[in-house]
């Protein structure tokens, strides 16, 4: 994936995983992620965008292989480095204590004993969560709880930001807000984006895509290259068309199957 | 801010402190004491204020663990059957009439009743190297079950006077007090606390659940088998201090959410002293309204703190859930 | 119409009719459910008729070798129907009063034992023999229990310095739970002119506060027996917290026996015991 103008972060070389009892259900899979990267991470449901994503922030343990960050070796890197390097937001972030949303962002600043430069008002402040810090998670919408945790990895200090299908509850105006907010952050904080998503039309809007299917990587690239219309029959068992109308509009046509 | 507000429970929680002290069946002026209320004072009083404090801490901190541990805002230090195991080991010492330890003996076999059966539901609750709250949860309300139907069993075969006994220990019973229990209380109860509050970080983290836990910096399977030994320990403590005493594990973590914040690092400290603030005021009720009569201190903590948990409930900015 | 209320009149005579029919012949199977009243039956003479009793009767030994039909508070109705009494005998202290509509419905006669307090003893003896139809060892039992209560009573008036006395009887040291108003033991003190201090408690057997003991000061702590254990070394610790208390103080302290905990023949006998204990007691 990575360029060669680009340091690879994250590297993962022949890694397998398999879940207790059962056949591996990732075999051999090798990747590297470059600093700057803003990846779109595609597949079926059940194709293994989630478990590569936990594979690679350390959350579940390689069963053979080895995943590196910044050059070092994830298993060997203590709990509180890595978080300082990369940070998994889960899909479902549903939580029963009334934290306020000032108490969430200063998580982020667990992994350190001396606060880093960056202040709590500084991450509401990037994310645009200032006038909420003293309210609760219910109290937010959607595009806001996301941003709250964006905030904390923030503080955090990671630089590879890995989000497990953070728009799937959200409706278009705030997937384009959190693109858009991703965007500016690794412009102005050299972070990395890797992100699982389902839609396609905003896949197309990402630099690279990484295609998955039964825990493989079938096809890696800029999206006009990799989202054909045979590789996404090949992933998804689906047969459609991207057109593209005029200069930037593209959309996905599914009118065979209606 | 809330350090404010945590200097303004720790005054509070002594002047309750003191007026357990001189306050009961009869008012004591420390000014001018006479023999018998020095002895009254420093033999009756002063021991069993400081057990009823210590067992209030105990309880309080720990539902406030073991709510983030859990990830469960109905769990109490008593859903994991803890406290079941507790009563069954005390009532087979009172009913059977054991003595072996003296006066210790109830106390040391509800420990141990505690201490095991807190390591069945660890082991039940066990699966692919690490805890999980559903798993402990159904293991102690299951093993709740058994052990409160072995209960009756053993209540059923026992007289009626050594029944009567049984029940008062199991609801409560802080008339038992004595200087014997306050070292051995207040070192498994500050030990408990000691681990609860340097842990509070993973405990907020916990809250968030694993992944993010562990993508905070913490080994989420660690910090909740350390965080869950320690409430395993605390709750043992105070079943073995004055028997099984409701409402303060449950329901005063909440109330404290709303005047403390949720922040573990404030909650659980906070917890612990609305705990033995509640217990206190409680034992003082329970020793105060029927004089020279005795009331189990558990039905009072219940009386006292659910009609205000109630009143809380209806403001809805208390609870988000 | 009328022959139908003649009808109804003469079925619920026929539903009477066979209690009534047993009441002819003196009672020859009876069940005691409490050791109270198998202590008065064996008594009155009636132990070779006795086919039941609870698992706490132990008195006299005899008792221990009837079958047995449960608890006090948990009778088993199958067992004591099993044994085809002629009548159960029943107390108003300890069994539950749903067992004896249970036993009626099933047209088993139950008798009632209603005296709670020694005053009524007597009285409650001879109703009982009454109902058993044996008045005759019943008013001996009774009178002997009388005479009994007068002479102790008699005796304890002349006593010196027996009104100032302060007792306190603890019927189990941890919890502190002491004999209340409206026992026999308050009875037995008070018969014996001395002041049980936890007289004005609100129950019978109240969980009692220590530091009310404290106050109180009583000159005498007595100490009852409880299943079966070591009293002296289960009461240990709750003394060393009373040493200031004169009772403990001057080692004025009896451990006694179950006497006066069932209102029964062994009544004057558990006095007796108390009497004994106060008077050697106050002479020191």
């Amino acid at each position: 994936m990575s360029s060669a103008s680009n340091q690879s972060i994250l590297e993962l070389s022949r890694v397998s995983y398999a879940y207790e009892r059962s056949r591996p259900f990732i075999r051999e899979l090798s990747f590297s992620v470059g600093e700057g990267d803003f990846i779109g991470l595609l597949g079926a449901n059940g194709s293994g965008k989630s478990t590569i994503m936990k594979l690679a922030s350390g959350l579940l343990r390689p069963s053979s292989g080895g995943v590196s960050l910044w050059g070092k070796s994830l298993a060997e890197l203590r709990h509180r480095d890595r978080a300082k390097l990369i940070s998994y937001l889960p899909q479902t972030l549903d939580i029963s204590v009334p934290f306020t949303i000032r108490e969430l962002v200063a998580m982020g600043l667990y992994p350190y004993d001396i606060p880093p430069a960056m202040s709590v008002g500084d991450a509401l402040e990037m994310t645009g969560l200032t006038d909420k810090a003293d309210a609760h998670l219910t109290d937010l919408s959607g595009g806001e709880r996301r941003r709250t945790f964006i905030a904390m990895t923030l503080l955090q200090g990671a630089g590879l930001l890995m989000l497990d299908e953070p728009m799937a509850n959200l409706d278009i105006k705030y997937q384009i807000e959190l693109v858009k907010l991703l965007r500016k952050l690794r412009a102005s904080r050299n972070i990395s984006v890797v992100m699982a998503l389902h839609d396609i039309n905003i896949a197309l809007q990402f630099e690279k895509v990484m295609l998955i299917k039964e825990g493989s990587l079938i096809g890696a690239g800029p999206p006009d290259e990799v989202l054909s219309r045979a590789m996404l029959k090949q992933a998804f068992e689906v047969d459609v068309d991207i057109r593209r109308s005029g200069g930037e509009g593209v959309y996905i046509s599914y009118a065979d199957h209606f | 801010m809330s350090r404010a507000k945590i200097t303004a429970l720790i005054l509070l929680a002594f002047m309750i402190f003191l007026c357990a002290l001189f306050l009961g069946p009869r008012t004591i002026n420390p000014a001018a004491l006479t023999d018998v209320e020095r002895e009254i004072l420093f033999k009756i009083r002063l021991p069993r204020v400081l057990v009823a404090f210590l067992m209030g801490m105990a309880l309080g901190a720990s539902g406030a663990v073991l709510q983030g541990v859990l990830r469960n805002p109905l769990a109490d230090p008593y859903i994991l059957g803890i406290s079941s195991g507790a009563s069954l080991t005390a009532a087979l010492g009172i009913i059977g009439g054991l003595s072996f330890l003296g006066a210790f003996t109830v106390p040391v076999l509800a420990f141990v009743g505690a201490v095991a059966t807190g390591g069945i539901v660890g082991v039940m609750g066990w699966k692919r190297g690490g805890l999980w709250p559903e798993r402990l949860l159904l293991a102690g309300v299951g093993l709740s079950f058994l052990f409160s139907a072995l209960l009756m069993v053993l209540m059923s075969v026992s007289t009626d006077e050594g029944l009567r006994r049984a029940m008062l220990w199991i609801f409560g019973d802080l008339s038992l007090s004595d200087w014997q229990r306050v070292p051995y209380g207040a070192v498994l109860v500050f030990a408990g606390l000691a681990v609860s509050v340097t842990r509070a970080k993973a405990l907020n983290a916990l809250i968030l659940g694993d992944e993010l836990a562990h993508s905070l910096g913490f080994a989420p399977r660690r910090e909740r088998f350390v965080l869950f030994v320690s409430v395993g320990l605390l709750t043992a403590a105070s079943v073995s201090l004055g028997g099984m005493i409701g409402f303060i594990g449950l329901l005063l973590p909440h109330i404290m959410r709303f005047f403390i914040g949720s922040d573990s690092r404030m909650l659980v400290p906070a917890s612990a002293l609305g705990g033995g603030s509640l217990l206190c005021i409680a034992d003082l009720v329970s020793r105060s309204v029927l004089p020279p009569m005795e009331l189990p201190a558990g039905v009072v903590t219940a009386i006292i703190g659910a009609p205000y948990f109630l009143y809380l409930l209806r403001r809805k900015d208390v609870l988000s859930f | 119409m009328k022959k139908t209320m003649i009808f109804i009149l003469l079925a619920i005579g026929m539903a009477f009719a066979v209690p009534d029919a047993g009441l002819a012949l003196p009672p020859q199977r009876i069940v005691s459910l409490a050791p109270s009243t198998t202590e008065i039956l064996f008594a009155m003479g009636l132990g070779d008729r006795i086919v039941g009793v609870t698992n706490y009767c132990d008195y006299p030994e005899e008792a221990k070798k009837k079958p047995k039909i449960g608890g006090m508070s948990n009778p088993s109705l199958e067992a004591v129907v099993a044994l085809k009494p002629d009548v159960v005998v029943m107390t108003t202290d300890g069994n539950p009063k749903e067992f004896e509509a249970l036993l009626r419905s099933l047209h088993i006669r139950t008798v009632v034992f209603t005296a709670r307090r020694i005053s009524e003893l007597p009285m409650g003896i001879r109703d009982l023999g009454a109902a058993l139809q044996v008045r005759d060892s019943a008013e001996r039992l009774a009178a002997g229990i009388e005479q009994g209560l007068q002479r102790l009573g008699a005796a304890s008036r002349l006593a010196p310095d027996a009104s100032r006395q302060k007792v306190l009887y603890i019927v189990w040291p941890e919890p502190l739970i002491v004999a209340g108003p409206g026992t026999a033991i308050d009875d037995a003190i008070t018969l014996l002119g001395r002041k049980n201090i936890a007289s004005a408690a609100a129950s019978e057997y109240p969980k009692y506060s220590l530091e009310e003991v404290l106050r109180e000061a009583p000159d005498i702590i007595l100490i009852g027996k409880g299943s079966g254990m070591d009293m002296v070394e289960v009461s240990r610790g709750m003394l060393k917290r009373l040493t200031s208390v004169p009772a403990v103080r001057n080692n004025n302290i009896c451990y006694l026996g179950d006497g006066l905990y069932r209102l029964g023949p062994r009544v004057v006998q558990g006095i007796e015991e108390l009497a004994q204990c106060l008077e050697q007691r106050s002479r020191r």
